[in-house]
């Protein structure tokens, strides 16, 4: 067994998380599944040479700092790159390693920073090829520098939107509009809470003022309502959506694109929490997460979570976590007493309080209309993995079904591959819209969280 | 809140849903079939076969438990861990079989039936259960096998090394041939008890999912009703107990004495979808195989006792994954895409326990299916719709009634 702290996720919470403990001389393990630690918000382009002028010179200067400081502590963390944890419980974890062998890692002490995952939302034509979600998209222009074919249209809601159509933009990508769900009286009323990071409030301005700028159009109080093509994406209809985001159906545009990027905002990772057998508890948006103190401590005292799975607020309170969930750490490790740990956690908990109030506000805006459920025909896949339309799911709630399980039972979904990531958010608000209770049980996530080779089973090991 | 019922049936596993179809059929009675979620239930959990040789011999499911058994034979005789000796098979005893065999062959019409009448298809195939012989220990087994069924010879087949390669063209070359079962087949098992529980709702019969039994209501010395965590109490002159892994709890509520079925863990490995790999169910004498109609394989699956766990180990996983590779090598390339485990209601003698107490009138016993619940499910249901009805059975119910298991003589 590693006496150090092993960290689940090389993402801004894991790196930061890690660089606390190292600066306090507490040496640590990091898996991550990519080739390169950052995370979705900070893993920069996987190869060399790229110019990320693109993506705005503060988040360039954020970026190349927390690598530099990552790699200044390089000697104290054995970094696990490539390695994805595909299970584990309360005492060890099963990794699959670079060789794509299976290995079970004990620990005396985690930290989960697994992040999130993009809300899908279904809608007609919501599986042709060109309709990404949001993340994925400005993950492909971040990460892997390419860029959507032809011209990108994007719809739903958040700060991210107008984010990444000026990246886009600015990469040299056409961007033929911006439609946000909510109407703009929703966001503006949200002003005071936003201005709790003046810094973000102004940058949401100058996005603004640069898309104005650019001709590119900013549409409040509009959604996608299906998308059109052959084979591939050819158009996309969007349409007004009331409070309650029902479309008005007789007010429908039609804009010839190749690109559709959704992004309706993410739900924390919960496969490896709920196998760790943490306690979880659900959002006021419906979702489950894995619950956690002030401390970032779960249920379990030598299980620490940082960053957006324990509550989704993006990068920099990510780190926020992570140094809290670290200083718990080292404080359980007898490094800091009780008086030092508490007063760097209220130093770190200081700065998080003003993203915590942004993020509300940015949720209160954001919080999704009731209607959006409708989207779907009858024959609109819900289940990519599995195929099962939305004609099946509402058989199934007339035949009584109550809970996810139940669903899943006589419907197939959440069956495949992806073990529900996709459509369990969908699945869910109708179970809830049906039976009328807050709980309808979640998906119980299986080993292994991602499929895995039966040869990574052949020399299956227990590091010692 | 108080609800009345004729028959109150706890437990919406594949067994209490068939015995709520069947009595519901009747039409004029009121059923309420109560079921409540707990982690393991076994028709979830299940591989679907429905191997009724295959099972009664001691393979499928039985192998790993017959082996265990076997081992732990050995073990006490010699004091150490040993070889597992498979000279002796684990045949059960000749009424099972007659459950089984009835009960595998209602299985045509009722797919026909639950398709036509409800618009359910639990996915019924023909595949037959090969058990494909890879050393000469597996050999000697399959030839106790053949020798302890002669009146079964019709539904065997012998392969040979060739004919097995013709047969199953994905298994090892180095097996040696494979003893056939014609009889036995596979369903989707959780499609089974959906299909069951929708014709039952069809019929009219009640159902309280989520909804928790807490206790037995008893009155002049018979069954009253159910007590219940979320929907208050239910009123009812009959109660059957098809309560799984959690029978022996209810038992004792609704008689006052235990019976003795315990939950016996077993962990299943699924494979991503592929093209047709398998044409028949296979076993051996590390696992079985099934692929199932979306073309997904299913290798189970490990027997063990503890408690209420339904984690998945990794050893044991990984003891199936090796076994599977083993005798299906292309398995090496594909992808594992799913684990988990179910609780078996284990009984001690591997027999079910249907029918009535003597002490107890209006309780009936619907449970303790152990590895063989889904199979069974038809002719318990049958059974059970009989018996509640005092009408003749298609088979005789004493070998299976709880009172087997009295140690102490009533007094005359």
């Amino acid at each position: 067994m590693s006496g150090h702290p092993v960290i689940v996720g090389g993402g801004s919470a894991g790196m930061a998380a890690a660089i606390e403990l190292v600066d306090a001389g507490v040496r640590c393990t990091l898996i991550d599944e990519a080739s390169r630690p950052g995370g979705v918000v900070y893993r920069g382009p996987l190869r060399a040479g790229v110019d990320l002028g693109y993506l705005g010179a503060r988040y360039s200067k954020a970026l190349g700092k927390l690598h530099t400081d990552f790699a200044a502590r390089a000697q104290s963390i054995d970094l696990r790159l490539n390695s994805r944890v595909v299970g584990g419980d309360d005492h060890s974890l099963v990794v699959l390693d670079e060789q794509e062998q299976l290995q079970s890692l004990a620990f005396e002490q985690l930290i989960l920073a697994a992040g999130c995952h993009e809300r899908n939302v279904p809608f007609p034509g919501w599986t042709l090829p060109g309709v990404m979600l949001l993340g994925g998209l400005q993950l492909q222009i971040k990460s892997n520098v390419v860029k959507p074919l032809g011209t990108t249209l994007i719809a739903g809601t958040g700060p991210l939107l107008p984010l990444v159509a000026c990246q886009l933009h600015a990469a040299g990508a056409k961007v033929a509009g911006v439609y946000e769900a909510c109407a703009f009286n929703r966001i503006a009323r949200q002003s005071l809470a936003l201005m709790n990071k003046p810094q973000l409030f102004l940058d949401g301005l100058s996005m603004l003022a640069y898309l104005k700028l650019h001709g590119i159009p900013m549409h409040y109080g509009w959604g996608v309502v299906e998308a059109r093509g052959e084979g591939e994406l050819t158009e996309v209809s969007v349409a007004p959506y009331d409070d309650a985001w029902k479309a008005d159906m007789t007010h429908v545009r039609r804009e010839s694109v190749q690109t559709l990027a959704v992004g309706y905002g993410f739900i924390p990772r919960t496969q490896l929490s709920q196998q760790l057998g943490l306690a979880h508890g659900y959002s006021t948006d419906g979702y489950l997460r894995a619950e956690c103190n002030v401390w970032q401590q779960s249920s379990l005292e030598h299980i620490h979570l940082a960053g957006d799975m324990a509550g989704i607020r993006g990068g920099e309170a990510a780190m926020l976590t992570g140094r809290i969930a670290a200083v718990s750490i080292l404080q359980q490790r007898g490094v800091l007493n009780a008086a030092q740990a508490i007063e760097r956690r209220e130093r770190y908990l200081g700065q998080l309080a003003s993203i915590k109030r942004f993020r509300s506000g940015v949720e209160r805006y954001t919080a999704r209309g009731p209607a959006q459920v409708e989207l779907p025909q009858a024959d609109t896949v819900i289940c990519r993995c599995e195929q099962v339309t939305r004609e099946a799911i509402d058989l199934a709630l007339e035949q009584g079904v109550q809970d996810m399980a139940g669903l899943k039972m006589r419907t197939r979904v959440s069956m495949g591959d992806c073990q529900g990531r996709m459509c369990v958010g969908y699945c869910s608000d109708r179970l809830r819209a049906a039976t009328g209770r807050a709980d309808v049980g979640w998906l119980r996530p299986r080993f292994p969280v991602d499929p895995v080779p039966f040869s990574a089973f052949k020399h299956a090991g227990t590091e010692a | 809140m108080n609800k009345t019922y004729d028959i109150v049936i706890a437990g919406a596993g594949v067994i209490g849903a068939s015995c709520a179809y069947q009595l519901s059929k009747r039409g004029n009675l009121r059923i309420a079939l109560i079921d409540d979620k707990r982690p393991g239930n076994a028709t979830r959990a299940s591989a679907g076969g429905l191997w009724a040789i295959g099972e009664s011999v001691g393979l499928g499911c039985g192998v790993i438990f017959f082996r265990m058994l076997s081992s732990q034979a050995k073990r006490q005789a010699h004091g150490a861990a040993v070889a597992v000796d498979s000279s002796t098979p684990h045949i059960l005893p000749q009424c099972f079989f007659d459950l089984a065999l009835q009960s595998n062959a209602l299985y045509p019409q009722l797919h026909q039936e639950l398709i036509e009448r409800h618009g359910m298809d639990f996915k019924f195939e023909r595949t037959g259960l090969k058990y494909v012989i890879q050393d000469d220990e597996d050999q000697l087994y399959a030839e106790h096998i053949v020798k302890h069924i002669p009146h079964l010879q019709s539904q065997i087949r012998w392969l040979d090394r060739q004919a097995l390669r013709k047969a199953e063209p994905s298994v090892t070359e180095n097996a040696h041939g494979a003893l056939e079962f014609l009889c036995d087949h596979q369903l989707s098992p959780f499609r089974l008890g959906d299909a069951y529980m929708e014709g039952a709702r069809q019929n009219g019969v009640d159902l309280y999912l989520n909804t928790r039994v807490t206790g037995v209501l008893h009155q002049g010395g018979r069954i009253k009703g159910v007590r219940t965590e979320q929907a208050g109490d239910f009123h009812c002159d009959t109660l059957i107990n098809a309560a799984g892994a959690w029978a022996a709890e209810l038992s004792e509520w609704a008689t006052g004495t235990s019976i003795p079925v315990k939950p016996v863990k077993g962990q299943i490995v699924l494979t991503e979808r592929l093209p047709k790999l398998l044409d028949g169910c296979i076993t051996t004498s590390d696992c079985y195989m099934a692929q199932k109609d979306n073309g997904e394989i299913l290798i189970g699956s490990t027997t063990e006792e503890k408690g209420f766990d339904v984690t998945t180990t990794f050893p044991e996983i990984s003891s199936l994954v090796q076994g599977a590779i083993r005798c299906v090598p292309a398995l090496e390339q594909v992808n594992l895409k799913r684990t988990w485990a179910g609780l078996r209601p284990g009984s001690p003698d591997e027999l079910p326990i249907l029918g009535p107490v003597d002490e107890m009138p209006g309780y009936f016993n619907a449970c303790g299916h152990f590895r063989t619940g889904v199979l069974t499910s038809a002719i318990t249901g049958v059974m059970l719709d009989k018996v509640v009805h005092e009408e003749a059975l298609p088979l005789d119910i004493t070998p299976f009634l709880a009172q087997r298991f009295s140690k102490v003589a009533l007094p005359a």
